[in-house]
């Protein structure tokens, strides 16, 4: 399989010489890391040149302290039984994106979700602008500044527990006369 | 004007034992059904707490006039067939209005229930209701061809369209029509799995497909006033089958038997079966049963 | 005679014993306690020997079983289900979602405390509650509908204003047809 890997690589290099490649996976996958310019490009090379023909799942990850998104593709050869992870990093401030949806039909709906959940404006893409949320007025929900806990707490209505936030198990058993098994004693408070 | 008070009473105490009979053989329909599935069930006489519970709702919505009247004729529907069907042989206490000719009437008047709560389903402007409506109108074309086959057979072969001549037919034979003309019999056996609506013809009602079809816009007091009618129509239907092939009922105890023992073919047949579609109900009654109507047909005509 | 307050009182016992035996459930499938009602429907358990049985729509449904988490998008369309439901109808809440928001507590779309949004008669707790629990919760509310003290109905009529407000302050965009269209 390493012979594989490397003939692949060899192959993606000798047509995309500007991509970094992480080899060091001892199963059958290896990442691909290329700017946003070559995305296209570098997606329908696999796909129709060499047989990558299955796009698994599409992922954003907000990586909030260097101030960049990266979208990564998982691309699946039925042929080869190898995966590749083509990682490519857009500016957080700024994340436009060409749209992607006529190499995989499917990734329109990708495509929706990632503008609706992290705010990510692809151009080209033919959506209506709701998708998943429904009157949603609050930043999108999945970038990291944006606390769900505090927003929760703001907007719905919180049923107010114990003060003491005390266990009441032992309470119980004495009241139903009940034991604790010794199992379960370790995990109360 | 004594005569007429006697067939008022006649007339509500006949609608009553109907009422009650229905309702409990719906009640014996959960319970059989129950047990065949290994539960414990309902009461027999949930029925009963069900309709108290509905016709207690304190709101029932209605969105026209034509809603408010699709439980009304059923209702009307039920009680007219019911009024025409002798529900005993030598009956002093359940007087009915038959006429010669009240075969033909049935036949029409018992469409007229469907009719009206497709009328009333069509005002309420849901689309379940829509659909339950045409699946149970493209129904009803199915199992009428063999009723109205077995039921023209019998009038060809004992030349009446009475109800109570049929019966007077079977008394002075000796032998119930359904062994003196079987082939009707068996038709009209399998028009009458279509009629109950249970499965696997349940095409209308089809709760997790259609929620409840025609009536799903129909709660509290309306759904009472349908499954009272419903109930109603199952006693009719049940007797209308006892009085033409099983030479109707001396007593009620033996009416009891022989309808609940017919009633036992589309509740345990229900059981065996799942749902068909509404293309494949049409075609399965007009297939055997319609054949085995012609068959009839062709007996009552070759071999009087 | 006929408006004397014993009979009434006669009559209110007789009617709350018809809607105490017979129970029919909207089981309003919104998160994952749907596949508790199965078993409890079948021949392990069988709700049908208590009267409980399923309704296929809301106009003739008695009980709302909202299963589970109730994300804001739901509660638009549970309202609207729960007010499509004909008078007497209880609410009954299942699981912790609905009870504090369960695991979901710091979710951004889920709602914690339903009891703000709709009048619940009977919370049956869990994550998941079993069965048994199911069934002793329709029994809790058997006895809140025989005593007379399952109104939540009435109690939301009278206090319409307010959930209105709850209901409003998390679905801005309210476009909702009028108290039971």
């Amino acid at each position: 399989m390493k012979e594989l890997k490397e003939q692949l690589i060899n192959r993606i290099k000798a047509h995309f010489p500007d991509i970094t490649v992480e080899n060091n996976f001892n199963y059958n996958r290896f990442d691909v890391s290329i700017n946003k310019e070559s995305i296209h490009s570098i997606l329908f090379y696999l796909k129709d040149v060499m047989g990558f023909k299955h796009l698994s799942d599409t992922n954003c990850v907000d990586w909030l302290e260097e101030g960049e998104f990266e979208i990564v593709f998982i691309v699946w050869s039925p042929a080869e039984k190898i995966k590749i992870f083509v990682r490519t990093r857009i500016d957080r401030n700024n994340p436009v994106l060409e749209t992607l949806d006529m190499i995989w039909p499917q990734l329109h709906t990708y495509e929706r979700e990632f503008r609706e959940m992290f705010g990510i404006q692809f151009t080209g893409l033919e959506a209506p602008d709701e998708f998943i949320l429904e009157d949603w007025q609050g930043p999108p929900p999945y970038r990291r500044d944006f606390d769900t806990a505090a927003f929760a707490a703001e907007t719905f209505f919180e049923r107010p527990g114990r003060e003491d936030a005390e266990d009441v198990r032992e309470a119980i058993t004495k009241l139903t006369g009940e034991e604790i098994p010794e199992f379960a004693k370790k995990y109360s408070r | 004007m004594e005569s007429v008070l006697y067939n008022i009473l006649g007339a509500v105490a006949t609608f009553l034992l109907a009422f009650v009979v229905g309702m409990i053989y719906g009640g014996l329909n959960r319970k059989i059904t129950a047990r065949v599935q290994n539960r414990k069930g309902p009461p027999f006489y949930q029925n009963f707490i069900d309709a108290m519970k509905l016709a207690s709702k304190r709101s029932a919505i209605h969105h026209g006039i034509m809603q408010h009247f699709g439980p009304a004729f059923i209702m009307v529907s039920s009680v007219m067939s019911l009024m025409v069907v002798p529900v005993l042989t030598h009956n002093q206490w359940f007087p009915n209005l038959n006429f010669h000719g009240d075969l033909i009437f049935l036949l029409y008047i018992m469409v007229f229930g469907p009719l009206g709560m497709a009328l009333g389903a069509g005002q309420t402007g849901n689309p379940n209701s829509a659909i339950g409506v045409t699946r149970g109108l493209s129904l009803m074309t199915g199992f009428e061809i063999p009723w109205v086959m077995a039921l023209v057979a019998l009038m060809i072969q004992y030349h009446t369209t009475s109800i109570v001549d049929l019966m007077n037919v079977q008394i002075q034979s000796g032998t119930w029509l359904m062994f003196s003309s079987p082939f009707a019999f068996i038709a009209a056996v399998m028009a009458m799995l279509g009629m109950f609506r249970y499965s696997p013809f349940d095409i209308v009602g089809a709760p997790a497909e259609l929620a409840s079809g025609p009536i799903s816009e129909n709660g509290g007091k309306y759904l009472f006033v349908m499954m009272s009618a419903g109930s109603v129509f199952a006693f009719v239907k049940l007797t209308l089958y006892v009085d033409l092939f099983m030479g109707g009922a001396d007593n009620l105890v033996i009416l009891l038997v022989k309808t609940f023992v017919l009633y036992l073919i589309p509740v345990l047949y229900s059981l065996t079966t799942v749902r068909y579609r509404t293309e494949h109900a049409i075609r399965w009654f007009w297939g055997w049963p319609s054949f085995f109507g012609l068959l009839a047909i062709l007996q009552a005509v070759f071999f009087k | 005679m006929i408006n004397d307050k014993n009979s009434q009182k006669i009559v209110d016992i007789i009617q709350n014993w018809a809607r105490q035996h017979s129970i029919w459930v909207l089981a309003y499938g919104t998160g994952c306690g749907a596949i508790e009602l199965p078993p409890t429907m079948t021949s392990r358990y069988d709700a049908e020997r208590l009267g409980v049985r399923g309704a296929a729509t809301p106009r003739q449904a008695d009980v709302l079983l909202i299963t589970g988490y109730l994300t804001t998008k739901t509660l638009k369309r549970v309202i609207r289900v729960y007010e499509q439901m004909q008078d007497p109808k209880y609410v009954v809440g299942f699981g912790s979602c609905t009870i504090n928001g369960g695991m979901y507590y710091d979710s951004y779309n889920t709602i914690k405390v339903l009891d703000k949004y709709l009048p619940v008669d009977v919370y049956i707790n869990g994550c998941m509650p079993r069965p048994e629990a199911v069934l002793s919760g329709f029994a809790k509310l058997q006895e809140r509908i025989a005593e007379g003290r399952a109104e939540g109905a009435k109690k939301y009529k009278e206090n319409l204003e307010w959930y209105r407000a709850n209901q409003k302050k998390i679905i801005p965009n309210w476009v909702m047809p009028d108290y039971n269209w």
